[in-house]
């Protein structure tokens, strides 16, 4: 690009002096775009105050206030944007973006940006970008309103983005649309140079590929498309029209995503099986420089360090206060936790949740308190003692429950707040009534908290079986029956005919397992309610490859048998059929969920975020 | 005939006849498990283990009082061993890796800082905290006894030890262990040698030393700390030895010249007088000038000072004695070479060659070998500090540093105290079946357990490349054993008690990197974790085994590492602040290094992330089984952000020394990468790579 050699920018009075600092990082960075950064343009004379100014020619071109400029992002933007003024066009309207788009038909690609705010670093990605591309393509920013609603797009949570707009009409295969607007390809990627630039140089890929060897013998993608997926549609003769048709269309969707190559199955070449239709090849992994948390639990802990915990509602333990502290309370609930685990840092969170609750509350003497066991080593590693009464800690988080005089009790219920708070709770509300001492001796924490439970758990837990309602927290009991889970999934109810409906498919359940009599023992019919207990959605999906309309039956977790078999969609949950269906099952008539295509579809569901549906071909 | 046997009938007859008059306290002989010969340190350390394992044992000691050999040394009185009381922690265990004084025990107040709060205490302070020691856990100590020999006799059962005192009695013990320190002064014989005076009687007052010249022999920390206390009286100091000085900020090694005592190489370098020269001592000759004697007249009582000239063996000596010590002016080097360093004459010359082992106390039947290294000045002894060719005798203390000589600390109070309680464990386990100490952890556990021990543990960080955790896989759980002598690791299993599983083991080791580099310069410090195996700085590394390596791995081990090659190897980047403690840089890398040596997944998970690993999986992730599985989930804070259960799939980062990264040893748990393709019900966890 032949921008004028002579372009300067000058700093004629910089008052302030943090902003010397960035324009000495921006330095070298401008001199990437050979522009020389110098104190003042060629005339003695300072162009402007408190500002910062570029200059062409000896003579002032442009000039910024020192607030819009505050560090090295801001500056390359703005200054690009600058040289860039005559290229970059700024679109208000959808209107002008359709104009813009009649112009560009048949000529040029356009690449639309919105950014959030000015001077950050996707800014300023954008700017870099527009100034290699800028002649390839037309660059648009876009202000939002209602630009962004025509693609789609929600402003209000939208961070900055790029869409790219497909203008030259692509030969070969027809566009998804008939519409006079150009098709639109969204960037999914982090906005950063280099992602932009290797979004840009991937919509530059043939849209399919045609080859007539295995997908196993095609080589991998080159550079630039290296971390680019590549999926591979196989085509028969006869369907071959068919098969372009449809490999084009799922290439429209998949642009920017993953690249498609069709498969010409009549190739002696090619040696995939025939059950299969559809194959993947995932990028090379690309080794992570710093990388990220891949454990959900280290995850939100440590990226939420900037969150101090507030320690203010429990007391900290040491090996010196320890047994004063103790002493005083009548029940001490002790926390033992290192600070680099990170079960035990989210359960201190709970932990001063359930602290900061019984503290409004007219608990009795409750102390609520932590050891840190990576500084009070000899205090969790004690041998017990009179003075030390609990074991060797050497399970972290751990949370003993210490009265004077008494051997220490362990907690071992879920590392929840609710859970901890109800155990306390009642703890201290039987060992104050004195009729119930007794009693709570021997029926303190789980089996307590359990009685008293309401709702469906009370149910289970007095030894009702039948057609429960499984949630998070009941799950480990009914898995440790060791049946074979028959379970129905129903959706959130959105009226009362919604919930009636979900009752009778309950009672239809029920009417199942009595109809089956002893039939029925070896499996455990339940019921998930996708509204309270969410998780059970990509449990059904995980299940069936993708999401059956609701209510789905699925029947799991057969002793020794990996297949799970969804009762047929079309048919009503009613008790008879269902039992037939059982014992078709049981007679090995009925054919498991899942199959190739899907396990394709689920694998490209995680690696590419976007569901997609692939149709056997007939 | 064999020599021993006479001896052997002889000494079952004996004792035979002095067991029976032990119940009358008869004086002559005495029966012990154990003899611990030396109340220093060393000898007081095993005391207290042997007091708390409630053991049958004595510590004999010639001297009147314990740690006598600090009552003289370091002549100049002051403790180079860091008494680091401000460490801005409460942790014990890690307060310890700042503490060279101090001795191991259970009671937290029974440290060096009781008795001096200089961070270079006074010398006088040691034995004052010994006896402080001795006497606050009644350790069996007996003073005035100087034993002068040492016999081994042997028995079809077993072998003992008799050691006789300076007034005929005998101790008789099963096991003896020597920690009589390191006492005789190292000489080197050179013609002239006894022209020099030794450290161990020099005058410590400078004025002494006004104005002279002053050759020194030696370059370790006895000789600088005696250069500086004379350098501000001296004329000038020399210092010469066979090989450059070693600075132990550059070496890691605490027995190298310490910044403390290194002002001669300031004055050195800043041309004032004082100069470090290199030359073998056996090929040196110190000699006084015989012209020079002769031309004093008869008649003056004013007596000359002496004065000393060094000369090179190789250059010709017309003398016709060849040991003689007098030379004239045409023999001097200095007239041979005109520019020769020393030509100029010394008015002393002294000696500071350090220490030697005193084998002489032994009875060929008892004695252990020289040792291979350190100039044979000190015992051989094997991997677990036994004699060689003396089982049932232990070397501890100072005298034990022929197995990380100018390597670890196993010279030094900071940490002989480690290999002391090392051997206890030996012993306890070879002579009354107590296996090592260990603590059975859930192999989920073990990542914290891991970083709590790199956090703190003094013994792996004082003794770095010589003792080491040892972490016995087995599946969901796993053994953990502290504090192994890394040297012993082919006998691990006869020498703790402990066995291998087919699941492997790990070795957790503190090591500084192999590279010499400039320790002070730019790029010193690796701080990207992806090359953590370029870390300088002393960080811990773990060796994952299969099996245990045999003695012939171990010898062959590659050059400077204390290990063979595992099958994989885990280097944790070196840490700033020393606690490894970064969730990106040290801990999530260590998880995965753990994974691939459990082959299971071990991430920890929200119990409603379990809910949908058990209803999809037959086996559910570890953490799931352990914690959810047994209703004991871990719900989500509502203070904490949310996080989506789909982090990717377990990833390890490590260099693979070994051949296979898939290991059949483990079905059970982690399909093999890929293998869970497939919709239903998965038998176990993994997800898709």
């Amino acid at each position: 690009m032949g921008w004028p050699q002579d372009l300067r920018l000058g700093w004629p009075f910089v008052a302030k002096s943090t902003v010397l600092k960035p324009k000495n990082e921006s330095e070298s960075e401008l001199l990437m775009y050979k522009i020389t950064l110098f104190l003042e343009c060629g005339s003695a004379k300072p162009c402007c105050l408190n500002c910062f100014c570029v200059c062409r020619g000896g003579k002032e071109f442009l000039s910024f206030d020192l607030d819009t400029v505050f560090d090295v992002n801001s500056m390359v933007a703005e200054v690009l944007f600058a040289i860039l003024r005559e290229e970059v066009k700024y679109v208000h309207t959808d209107a002008d973006l359709l104009a813009m788009e009649r112009t560009a038909r048949g000529k040029k690609d356009m690449v639309l940006c919105y950014v959030q705010s000015l001077g950050t670093q996707e800014h300023r990605s954008i700017m870099e970008t527009a100034y290699v591309y800028g002649s390839k393509h037309q660059f648009i920013l876009i202000t939002g309103g209602p630009v962004l609603k025509q693609l789609g797009a929600n402003e209000s949570s939208l961070s900055s983005r790029v869409w790219f707009l497909h203008c030259r009409i692509p030969g070969g295969f027809s566009t998804p649309t008939a519409s006079e607007r150009c098709p639109v390809t969204r960037m999914r990627r982090a906005l950063s140079t280099l992602n932009l630039h290797s979004f840009l140089q991937l919509m530059e890929a043939p849209l399919v590929l045609e080859v007539d060897v295995d997908p196993s013998s095609v080589p991998p993608p080159q550079f630039p498309y290296q971390l680019t997926p590549q999926v591979f549609l196989f085509s028969r003769p006869a369907t071959e029209h068919l098969d372009r048709d449809a490999a084009g269309a799922l290439a429209w969707r998949l642009r920017g995503v993953a690249l498609l190559l069709l498969v010409h199955r009549q190739s002696p070449a090619v040696k995939t099986p025939e059950e299969f239709n559809v194959a993947y090849r995932r990028p090379e992994k690309v080794r992570q420089f710093r990388g990220e948390l891949n454990d959900e639990v280290a995850a939100s802990v440590f990226e939420n360090t900037g969150n101090l915990m507030d320690l203010d509602s429990i007391t900290q333990l040491t090996s010196e206060n320890f047994h004063s502290e103790v002493a005083q309370s009548s029940l001490t609930v002790v926390l033992f936790y290192l600070k680099w685990d990170a079960v035990s840092m989210a359960f201190l969170s709970s932990f001063i949740e359930v602290a900061e609750k019984l503290e409004g509350k007219l608990v009795d003497d409750v102390l609520m308190s932590v050891v840190d066991c990576g500084e009070w080593t000899d205090l969790c590693a004690a041998q017990p003692s009179a003075l030390v009464p609990f074991q060797p800690i050497t399970e972290f988080p751990r949370v003993v429950l210490l009265r004077p005089q008494e051997s220490p009790q362990y907690y071992e219920s879920m590392l929840g707040s609710e859970a901890l708070h109800r155990f306390i709770i009642l703890l201290t509300v039987f060992a104050d009534a004195s009729a119930f001492v007794e009693a709570a001796m021997s029926l303190r924490g789980e089996v307590l908290s359990g009685l008293l439970m309401d709702g469906p758990a009370e149910k289970w837990y007095l030894g009702v079986a039948i057609e429960p309602e499984l949630t998070v927290d009941n799950l480990p009991s009914f898995l440790s029956l060791g049946k074979a889970l028959l379970l129905l999934f129903v959706g959130e109810e959105e009226d009362e005919i919604g919930q009636r409906q979900n009752q009778e498919l309950v009672e239809e359940m029920r009417r199942a397992v009595e109809l089956g009599g002893a039939r029925m023992e070896r499996y455990l019919a339940c019921w998930i309610h996708l509204g309270s207990t969410p998780a059970g959605m990509s449990v059904l999906g995980s299940y069936l490859g993708y999401m059956p309309p609701l209510p789905a039956l699925v029947l799991t977790h057969l002793p020794n048998r990996e297949e799970v078999y969804q009762y047929p969609a079309d048919n009503v949950v009613a008790a008879p059929s269902v039992l037939q269906w059982l014992q078709r099952i049981e007679d090995g008539a009925e054919l498991p969920a899942g199959n190739a295509t899907r396990q394709l579809q689920k694998c490209f569901e995680q690696s590419c975020q976007k569901f997609l549906l692939l149709h056997k071909h007939t | 005939m064999e020599p021993g046997l006479p001896c052997f009938i002889f000494f079952t007859l004996v004792g035979f006849v002095f067991t029976s008059f032990n119940d009358f306290h008869h004086n002559n002989t005495q029966h012990h498990d154990y003899c611990v010969l030396g109340a220093g340190p060393a000898g007081l350390q095993m005391g207290y283990f042997l007091s708390k394992a409630k053991r049958d044992y004595i510590i004999l000691e010639r001297n009147s009082g314990p740690g006598s050999f600090f009552e003289k040394y370091p002549r100049h009185r002051k403790l180079i061993s860091i008494n680091k009381i401000h460490t801005g922690r409460r942790n014990r265990e890690f307060n310890l890796r700042h503490d060279w004084n101090s001795l191991l025990s259970d009671r937290p107040d029974l440290l060096f800082k009781r008795v001096s709060s200089e961070f270079y205490p006074p010398a006088d302070k040691l034995p004052l905290y010994l006896s402080m020691f001795e006497k606050e856990l009644g350790l069996k100590v007996r003073y005035r006894v100087d034993v002068g020999r040492i016999r081994a006799v042997e028995s079809a059962a077993e072998r003992s030890y008799i050691l006789t005192d300076q007034q005929g009695g005998d101790y008789t013990c099963r096991v003896l262990l020597v920690a009589t320190g390191l006492w005789v002064p190292q000489m080197v014989e050179f013609v002239g040698s006894d022209l020099v005076e030794g450290y161990e009687s020099i005058s410590t007052n400078p004025e002494d030393y006004k104005d002279q010249a002053v050759l020194i022999l030696g370059k370790g920390n006895s000789a600088f700390e005696t250069a500086q206390s004379i350098i501000g009286t001296a004329g000038r100091v020399h210092m010469l030895s066979s090989s450059p000085v070693r600075l132990a900020w550059q070496t890691h090694y605490v027995g190298d010249l310490r910044a403390v005592n290194n002002e001669l190489i300031d004055t050195y370098q800043l041309k004032s007088l004082d100069g470090l020269v290199e030359a073998r001592l056996e090929k040196i000759v110190i000699a006084e000038r015989k012209d020079q004697c002769k031309r004093a007249p008869g008649g003056k009582k004013k007596a000359k000072r002496r004065q000393f000239y060094l000369m090179l063996k190789k250059y010709p000596q017309n003398s016709h004695d060849k040991n003689s010590s007098g030379v004239t002016q045409e023999e001097l080097s200095g007239y041979i070479i005109d520019n020769f360093p020393m030509r100029k004459p010394y008015d002393r010359v002294i000696r500071c060659l350090g220490f030697r082992f005193n084998f002489s106390i032994f009875d060929s039947s008892a004695s252990p070998p020289n040792s291979e290294n350190a100039k044979g000045r000190l015992p051989g002894i094997t991997a677990w500090y036994e004699g060689k060719d003396s089982p049932g005798l232990f070397v501890l203390g100072t005298a034990s540093h022929s197995r990380d000589y100018r390597a670890s600390a196993g010279g030094f109070i900071h940490g002989f105290r480690y290999t002391a309680r090392a051997v206890h464990r030996v012993l306890e386990h070879r002579y009354h079946g107590n296996a090592w100490p260990s603590i059975n952890l859930s192999t989920t556990q073990l990542l914290s357990w891991i970083l709590k021990r790199i956090s703190e543990a003094s013994g792996p960080y004082q003794m770095f490349e010589v003792v080491g955790d040892v972490i016995l896989l087995q599946g969901p759980r796993c053994e953990y054993v502290e504090e192994f002598l890394l040297q012993a690791l082919p006998r691990f299993s006869s020498l703790s008690g402990h066995q291998v599983s087919s699941h492997g083991f790990i070795v957790l080791v503190m090591q500084y990197g192999k590279k010499k580099i400039d320790y002070l310069g730019h790029g010193r410090a690796e701080t990207d974790w992806t090359k953590a195996w370029k870390s300088n700085f002393l960080h811990p590394v773990l060796y994952y085994y299969d099996r245990l390596p045999t003695e012939e791995e171990m010898r062959m081990r590659p050059h400077g590492w204390p290990l063979p090659r595992p099958k994989a190897i885990h280097h944790m980047v070196e840490d700033f602040l020393t606690e490894w403690d970064g969730p990106l840089s040290h801990i999530q890398p260590l998880r995965h290094f753990l994974e691939h040596c459990v082959q299971t997944d071990l991430r920890a998970f929200y119990a409603d992330s379990c809910f949908r690993a058990a209803l999809t999986h037959r086996k559910p992730p570890l953490f799931c089984q352990q914690g959810y599985l047994n209703r004991q989930g871990l719900s989500r804070s509502t203070q904490l952000l949310q996080h989506t259960f789909d982090n990717g799939p377990p990833r390890s980062q490590h260099h693979d020394a070994g051949t296979s990264d898939a290991n059949p040893a483990f079905p059970s748990y982690l399909a093999p990468a890929g293998g869970c393709l497939s919709s239903g019900l998965k038998l176990d966890f993994c997800q898709l790579h």
